[in-house]
């Protein structure tokens, strides 16, 4: 009975004053992947995390929980215990939950460990569109309204986002959406012809577009990218994407708020290790992703930019449930 | 390396021979356990095999992905539980056959059936993969609707005795898939405001439920009468056998192709809707369906294992997954280097042989695991109930909670089982209710797709359906199989064929 007092007093102990921070990892971390498997948060986070367990010199195990645009691993991490040994392995959208109506958590309720990777959005059609290029796009969408067919993937997903950037720059478009369940889905509408135009991300595309079967029309940077030099960027076809720009979905890891500092720490220079490697970097460019490998501060930072600048695009587009104000999320500077 | 090398690579290395055969062995206990899927696995092995080389991670994930298809069909057969939704259609007559004390012969037929599907599913990748994903791009959401509906009208041949209850069955199914955030809009249906119901209800979980623990309660009724005894004098089907099914298993096998290669579609659908066509066809089975007609094992067994190789289609022609299992192939490809796409085949031939080799290895080592360790398998049915029904509860449970690791999924199982027990002992069939959680959201979503494509516009929809012949055919089809299942057709058909051959009615 005494050993078992002592047992129970000193396992308290043990935990209570956080003395598991001192040799973090000491068991199986468990990383939580918002998005199902074979997408592209599940390919970036199973290639990067691997590099990082080297780091660690522990496990990461993976596993997918989806559903409900990822509010599901959310809040799946969001309740467990702020030890560190929970890791949501995200993208962009949670920063839309609160807008949206999805959920009333989000990455404000989190320690970004590290934003790994931004994507391009590039706006693509089918090899039989009427129009090769984006001038022709708004010449054919203006003589024919309500004729040409967009693909989207829901409110808050990066085609409404791209959509909503050309209403606000070049006024209201009269065309259809035709929602789909994600990017893949839409793109291969797009080269069966169900769809006219995607506005996708470049990754997804880049196959496509290189073998012909997708015409690019304007990719969503401030600077012409390198896998297709050609292509005109949204800024030299109208200055007034230049408020939005550089803008584009992003994958990251993150922990609860309250993580001991020095789990935060240890993650932290694992995945910026992992994050330089080059075979991840490969992947990286191999799909169209500006690599970030960015953290604390600056991470922060960078998120904070990101939401104000969608969910007010969203506002303005009359696309949300609840004003960004609410919220105190800070319109952005003109 | 040429092509036929890289054809050849996995038959020559000792290692990846050995790798194939691991996986595939593997598969099939793990596409035996209802939960346990291959697509879990498969994603799995992505970190797994992640410092490996391409060529021994992707031949491990392809054995297990063959043995996966052919495995949840064990499970079907002994208990009547599917390991896979692949195998719903499987339990409808192996499970009977079972009953008889033919399970020997059921898992053997299976066998044998898989591997031909299997392999007229590689032909068709290896010789026709651009033509026939070209054909497969052409589908518009329109097309899909229709392939849908056709799905759905398979209620008939899933209701067994009462139509009525099968229909009931199969709105029942169709109101489960709806339930949850919709996709395409992010609006809660039938939440009710409660974050239990936002990511609907788990597909798995009523199936296992209305599988297994209906049938282990139901079992609970004979718990007293006497195991039966089965008979294994012969496992491996003769030559004749197989030959009297040839000409039903090429017509399956070439639904499961299609059907595979279609990347809102894969193995489940292909495989109702290839037993569908068997009971459409098949004018004297060897038993009627549903109590134990060899057909009936024949036509889904080959067309889920054709759709292996016709899920690879679109995967290595495009870029573009044929269903979740290829999904993470193309991931797993992308963490190893490749660009899957369509300029693989063109700047990498090598990897379409080498898919292709590792694929025909993979069966073969199907045929063979499959029809070793029958006798021992067969044991499992002739076990005292009372060993048996906590044994399909503990699968149950471990199963649905492996789907998600959530518990809610097992609640979730757990209710369904007592409802499908109570729809059972009412004679409300329960494949129905599976049929209609498979299409909801293939008809739903392609119904709105189709119809906001075309403005909102009934009559541009009907131009769409009309003037496009791969719509007009599905449409034609869809209006076919409708009215051959009402009593007006039966009586029409009575009438013009009375004086040619009276019995055949």
């Amino acid at each position: 009975m005494k050993h078992l007092i002592i047992g129970t007093v000193s396992a308290l102990a043990f935990t209570a004053t956080g003395a598991l921070a001192q040799d973090y990892p000491s068991k199986e971390i468990a990383g939580i992947i918002q998005w199902g498997a074979g997408g592209s948060t599940d390919t970036v986070m199973r290639a990067v995390t691997p590099h990082a367990e080297d780091v660690l010199g522990g496990t990461v195990v993976m596993q997918n929980v989806t559903g409900g645009v990822g509010a599901i691993g959310l809040n799946q991490v969001a309740s467990a215990a702020a030890d560190g040994y929970t890791l949501l392995m995200g993208a962009e959208n949670p920063l839309l939950y609160k807008v949206m109506g999805l959920g009333q958590k989000d990455y404000s309720d989190f320690v970004p460990i590290n934003i790994l990777a931004r994507g391009t959005p590039i706006l693509v059609a089918g090899k039989d569109a009427p129009f090769d290029d984006y001038a022709g796009m708004l010449a054919y969408i203006k003589e024919n309204p309500g004729e040409v067919r967009f693909g989207s993937t829901g409110p808050g997903g990066l085609p409404s986002v791209v959509t909503a950037m050309i209403n606000a720059v070049e006024g209201e478009q009269d065309v259809i959406f035709v929602p789909y369940d994600g990017d893949g889905p839409a793109l291969t509408a797009l080269q069966g012809g169900a769809i006219d135009v995607m506005p996708a991300v470049l990754g997804a595309a880049i196959e496509g577009i290189k073998a012909g079967a997708m015409k690019p029309l304007l990719v969503f940077e401030p600077e012409a990218v390198a896998t297709l030099p050609d292509t005109p960027t949204a800024i030299s076809a109208n200055e007034g994407y230049n408020q939005y720009l550089p803008w584009g979905p992003f994958f990251g890891i993150f922990v609860r708020t309250d993580t001991p500092a020095e789990a935060v720490e240890k993650l932290t220079a694992a995945y910026k290790e992992a994050a330089e490697q080059a075979p991840f970097l490969e992947l990286m460019s191999n799909r169209g992703f500006t690599p970030l490998n960015i953290s604390g501060d600056e991470a922060q930072a960078f998120l904070d930019d990101w939401q104000s600048t969608t969910a007010w695009l969203m506002q303005d587009a009359g696309l949300t449930k609840a004003s960004p104000e609410d919220f105190g999320i800070a319109k952005p500077a003109e | 390396m040429d092509a036929f090398a890289a054809f050849f690579m996995v038959f020559t290395d000792l290692k990846l021979l050995a790798l194939v055969a691991a996986g595939t062995f593997a598969g099939v206990y793990i596409g035996a356990i209802p939960g346990l899927s291959v697509t879990m696995a498969v994603s799995i092995l992505i970190s797994f095999t992640f410092s490996w080389d391409v060529h021994p991670a992707i031949a491990l994930m392809i054995g297990i992905f063959m043995g996966g298809v052919y495995g949840g069909s064990r499970t079907a057969i002994l208990l009547n539980i599917p390991g896979a939704p692949s195998a719903i259609a499987t339990a409808m007559d192996g499970y009977p056959m079972a009953q008889r004390g033919e399970a020997g012969t059921a898992i053997g037929i299976t066998t044998v059936m898989s591997f031909f599907g299997g392999f007229i599913g590689i032909i068709v990748l290896a010789l026709a993969a651009p033509s026939v994903s070209q054909f497969a791009l052409k589908f518009q959401p329109r097309d899909y609707m229709l392939l849908a509906i056709l799905g759905i009208l398979l209620v008939g041949s899933l209701s067994g005795e009462s139509l009525v209850k099968g229909i009931f069955s199969g709105a029942f199914g169709i109101l489960i898939g709806m339930v949850g955030m919709d996709p395409l809009t992010f609006t809660g249906r039938f939440t009710y405001d409660l974050p239990l119901m936002q990511s609907g209800i788990s597909f798995i979980a009523v199936m296992i439920g209305m599988f297994g623990v209906s049938e282990a309660l139901a079992q609970l009724h004979h718990l007293d009468s006497a195991a039966v005894k089965q008979k294994i004098s012969r496992i491996v089907p003769s030559f004749g056998t197989i030959k009297k099914y040839l000409p039903l298993s090429l017509q399956t096998s070439s639904i499961g192709v299609i059907i595979g290669a279609l990347p809102g579609t894969g193995g489940d659908i292909a495989a109702l809707m290839a037993y569908d066509h068997a009971k459409r066809v098949t004018r004297k089975p060897s038993r009627p369906f549903g109590k134990g007609a060899i057909e009936g094992l024949v036509a889904p067994e080959t067309a889920n294992n054709a759709a292996v190789g016709g899920a690879f289609i679109p995967m290595m022609t495009l870029g573009i997954p044929g269903d979740a299992v290829t999904a993470i192939m193309i991931g797993a490809l992308f963490i190893h280097g490749l660009n899957p796409g369509p300029m693989l085949m063109v700047e990498q031939p090598d990897m379409f042989w080498f898919i292709v080799g590792a694929l025909v290895v993979a069966n073969f080592f199907m045929l063979i695991f499959g029809l070793t360790g029958i006798r021992l398998f067969t044991k499992i049915v002739e076990m005292p109930r009372a060993v048996l029904i906590p044994m399909i509860m503990l699968l149950s449970v471990v199963g649905a909670y492996a789907v998600n690791n959530s518990i809610t999924d097992v609640y979730w199982m757990l209710a369904f089982g007592v409802l499908g027990y109570f729809m059972r002992s009412y004679g409300y069939p329960l494949g129905p209710v599976i049929l209609g959680v498979i299409l909801s959201r293939l008809l739903d979503d392609n119904w709105r797709r189709a119809i906001i494509s075309e403005r909102e516009d009934l009559g541009r929809f009907f131009h769409g359906i009309l003037t496009s012949p791969l719509s007009l055919a599905l449409f034609l089809a869809v209006i076919f199989i409708f009215f051959s299942q009402t009593p007006l057709w039966t009586r029409l058909k009575a009438k013009l064929l009375r004086n040619k051959n009276q019995e055949a009615q």
